[in-house]
């Protein structure tokens, strides 16, 4: 089994059957194509997606419908494309494809990127981070409720 | 802002070097054609929002960070992984 470098996360043995890539690699990282999605027994629902061709990049992520239950996945004509769907084809998260949200831990609490998913065609892997088209999702939605105000 | 209407085909000239022609107005969007030098970056504000956030995303949290979410999050714990979820660390 081929194994990855992950500067967090040392040496993982992977499958080359988990590999997924980014066609057109993702907004801030156009170059990097190619990523395994790590799961940690005491993390889930977290999935870690490690790059393949940079050991110190590395981005948190949850399932859609962990981040969302009710998400409705919205994807623009090109990005269905992109991941070898068929044209016109709206695809299901479970179904044809995998959503993952990617997570940033912020001062102010930790947030999901929902108006720009990652989404993986479950077929064949491949990926990109689709922006939907006049989503009113947030690109920072908060994870945590906010605490309840504390009784002196 | 500085709102004008035009219609397809019209252009708008911003300084002497940005041309924005509206090329074709569709039901619910617009094609818009953009003339600049090529040293003026052109990208749909999503992008640069998500690209910030992405950056924003790879700062490796704290293993202290990650648990404390993870207690946290409310979670419906028959979340489906399928197969390609398989790689795992150990811990």
């Amino acid at each position: 089994m081929p194994v990855l470098v992950s500067k967090n996360f040392g040496q993982i043995p992977f499958k080359v059957e988990s590999v997924i890539e980014f066609p057109a690699g993702l907004p801030g990282f156009d170059e990097r194509r190619r990523f395994v999605p790590v799961r940690m027994p005491l993390n889930d629902p977290l999935v870690f997606l490690q790059s393949l061709e940079d050991p110190a990049l590395c981005f948190v992520t949850l399932p859609l419908l962990a981040a969302d239950p009710g998400y409705r996945l919205c994807m623009s004509e090109e990005d269905v494309e992109l991941i070898g769907l068929e044209a016109g084809c709206r695809p299901q998260i479970g179904r044809e494809v995998l959503g993952l949200a990617v997570v940033a831990i912020k001062e102010k609490g930790p947030t999901a990127n929902l108006l720009a998913p990652i989404v993986v065609n479950l077929k064949n892997r491949r990926a990109v981070q689709a922006i939907a088209p006049g989503s009113e999702y947030s690109w920072e939605h908060p994870l945590l409720a906010a605490e309840a105000p504390k009784c002196s | 802002m500085l709102v004008m209407s035009r219609h397809a085909g019209e252009t708008i000239l911003i300084g002497d070097e940005i041309e924005i022609v509206i090329a074709q107005i569709g039901r619910r969007r617009v094609k818009v054609g953009i003339r600049a030098p090529r040293n003026v970056p052109i990208v749909a504000k999503e992008v640069k929002l998500v690209r910030e956030q992405n950056v924003a995303a790879t700062v490796p949290p704290s293993a202290e960070a990650i648990s404390s979410l993870v207690a946290r999050l409310q979670v419906p714990l028959a979340c489906n992984f399928p197969k390609i979820l398989s790689s795992r660390a150990e811990e």
